[in-house]
């Protein structure tokens, strides 16, 4: 074996199938020009593909293909007339739209499908950062409710002070009113 | 695109139903084929071809004709026989050996007198399904990588791949007998 041999060994079916270009393809058969091992197996694999392409199948005879054709008939008068699908319709519709032709209907069902997501997401999502309106009326009555808690306080105050300004008066009533008895 | 394919189907999906017989006559020698290269049995792929033409007609409402007719046929035909293959596959190994038995009369093999074509043989049996069927559709249905790709649903660097493992399974087999002449 000489040097490079496992290499263009791995060219070889590439190079059979005229996968090879400019300067590998050179490389090649420059090489299987002067190695004896390397040409017996690109030759091998010329025999492998020349025989199995020469594989026979048996020739039916002209009976077989009116059967063949009467069977399918037969199965086929069984089903329903086939029509276009809807979508088969929307890609033959797509193409007489210049604009819409570099655009694939895959491409457009995905973008038309992301938006309804994102519609719905944002349609249900509950915001964050905005409390729900019960919240605000819990807040501004419990607001309301300390005002209320506050005023009540001011006015228990100043209903003692009135209380003791009463007391006063009632003292002071006391040593102004004449006594009855 | 295959032009005339096209407007054959366009007459078919417009209800001129008759018309899908031009398509089957066209492509139903090479799908039997296909399908007897990959089964290795005429009954079988005069089932399987059959079943291809009539799973064509009743999805003939999606093809956009992107690709040729003949690969969309290819396609369903292909994935046909990849399935039959799996369900044999699957049988009980008993089951299987006998049916062998009764079908060797029709098979590949008793059709090939060369012993090297026989070794061939047996190692595309042996061959990965999908390996097998890149290997059928480029060497014996004569299509490009590119159009494998379409028929296998995969990339064409994987179909490439398949390719060159099928090859070199080829090549080694021959590779056998050189060594021991």
């Amino acid at each position: 074996m000489m040097d490079g041999c496992e290499a263009i060994r791995e060219l070889l079916i590439a190079h059979q199938e005229g996968e090879l270009e400019g300067k590998e393809c050179r490389l090649v058969e420059a090489h299987l020009a002067t190695c004896p091992g390397c040409a017996r197996e690109a030759d091998l694999i010329q025999e492998a593909l020349r025989r199995v392409q020469g594989f026979p199948v048996p020739d039916p005879p002209e009976k077989f293909w009116e059967d063949f054709g009467a069977a399918v008939r037969r199965r086929i008068a069984e089903e329903r007339p086939p029509h276009p699908s809807f979508w088969t319709r929307v890609a033959n519709w797509l193409p007489r739209w210049p604009r819409l032709r570099p655009v694939s209907a895959l491409a457009m069902a995905t973008a038309l499908g992301l938006l309804l997501a994102i519609g719905i997401v944002r349609t249900y999502r509950t915001p964050r950062d905005v409390p729900p309106v019960e919240a605000f009326v819990v807040s501004e009555d419990l607001g309301i409710a300390q005002d209320l808690e506050v005023l009540e306080n001011l006015d228990l105050l100043q209903e003692v002070e009135v209380l003791e300004r009463l007391e006063l008066l009632r003292h002071m009533d006391g040593a102004r009113r004449p006594r009855l008895s | 695109m295959h032009q005339p394919d096209l407007e054959v189907v366009q007459r078919v999906l417009a209800g001129e139903t008759a018309a899908f017989e031009i398509l089957v006559r066209q492509y139903q020698q090479e799908i039997y084929r296909l399908a007897y290269r990959m089964t290795r049995n005429a009954e079988d792929a005069k089932d399987l071809a059959q079943e291809a033409f009539v799973q064509a007609y009743r999805s003939l409402g999606t093809f956009r004709g992107q690709s040729r007719f003949s690969t969309w046929v290819y396609r369903i035909a292909v994935n046909l026989c990849l399935n039959h293959l799996k369900s044999a596959s699957r049988q009980d190994p008993a089951e299987v050996n006998g049916r062998l038995a009764d079908q060797r009369e029709d098979s590949l093999t008793a059709l090939l007198t060369d012993e090297r074509d026989r070794a061939l043989a047996q190692a595309i049996e042996g061959l990965p399904p999908q390996q097998k069927a890149t290997l059928t559709l480029r060497v014996q249905q004569g299509l490009s990588h590119r159009e494998i790709a379409q028929v296998l649903d995969c990339s064409e660097g994987t179909a490439k791949a398949n390719y060159f493992h099928a090859v070199r399974a080829l090549q080694r087999k021959l590779q056998v007998f050189r060594d021991a002449s």
